[in-house]
């Protein structure tokens, strides 16, 4: 834990602060990003010319929200855990809307300091206007 | 590619996986995640790190992809939640691994993870695949 913030505050500023929501960013899904995505992890499926693997909405947006009181928290983040549901499928030359929003903070002594976690759910919208893909991550300081 | 109806108790076949400091650089461009802590050695130990790590989501990318490739084309995967346990660096092996937990109707529910090379699950997860 920092020494210049006192905890307690820091995430007592952050809980006023469930509920924001980051912009709305619009991707059109392109078979170029969606190789190199694949090419990355090392996924050479055939299926992913069409069809984009299970944790690629990440690369349309994963935002951590950079709030100043999370960065006076610790030294650096860690990641805690991600939850995919999918709803539809996502192709290629489809348009998705993607959109987070900070759900939850709470604050946990872990055995070498304390750990603050930030829930963001992100929305994936596709050109019909229905949910493809429900993200919800948990972001740490510590 | 599954052949027959999975049961309770099988095992996926395992997918090892021996990511290197340049597929790190690789996921960071294709992802998107620029935290230095995955490919700046300097920036990840002031942090408190050993050393730079993998990505919690290129870990979940491996783990997606061992369950795709067991469950097929036709499968849908409805839901993959995983929980990032243990820190995995470049240069040592990453090993996913799979075992189906219960199959209802068409609905099968998998318990996943990856292990380093201690065998300590390094991140622990659960996929929901329906099967038709």
């Amino acid at each position: 834990m920092s020494g210049a913030v006192s905890g307690s505050t820091v995430v007592d500023r952050l809980k006023a602060k469930i509920g924001w929501q980051g912009g709305e960013r619009v991707t059109l899904v392109e078979a170029g990003q969606v190789r190199r995505f694949c090419a990355a992890i090392g996924d050479d499926d055939p299926r992913w010319r069409e069809e984009v693997p299970p944790t690629f909405v990440v690369a349309l947006a994963s935002e951590t929200p950079d709030f100043q009181e999370a960065l006076d928290y610790g030294k650096g983040w860690l990641n805690g855990g991600d939850r995919f549901e999918y709803l539809e499928p996502i192709r290629v030359g489809d348009t998705i809307t993607a959109r987070s929003t900070l759900v939850d903070v709470y604050e946990k002594q872990g055995s070498s300091g304390g750990l603050l976690f930030l829930i963001v759910e992100t929305e994936y919208v596709n050109q019909h206007g229905r949910t493809a893909v429900r993200l919800r991550g948990t972001r740490i300081r510590r | 590619m599954m052949t027959t109806p999975p049961e309770v108790g099988q095992e996926l076949p395992e997918l090892v996986k021996n990511p290197t400091t340049r597929q790190l650089v690789q996921y960071a461009g294709a992802s998107g995640d620029f935290y230095e802590i995955h490919y700046d050695q300097d920036f990840a130990r002031t942090t408190g790190l050993p050393g730079v790590i993998l990505h919690g989501l290129l870990k979940a990318g491996f783990l997606a992809q061992l369950v795709t490739s067991w469950a097929g084309a036709q499968a849908r995967l409805r839901t993959f939640d995983v929980s990032y346990r243990g820190l995995d660096q470049p240069g040592r092996p990453c090993r996913c691994r799979g075992v189906v937990r219960s199959v209802v109707g068409t609905t099968a529910e998998l318990e996943i993870w990856t292990e380093d090379p201690e065998g300590r699950r390094t991140t622990l997860g659960n996929a929901t695949v329906e099967l038709t």
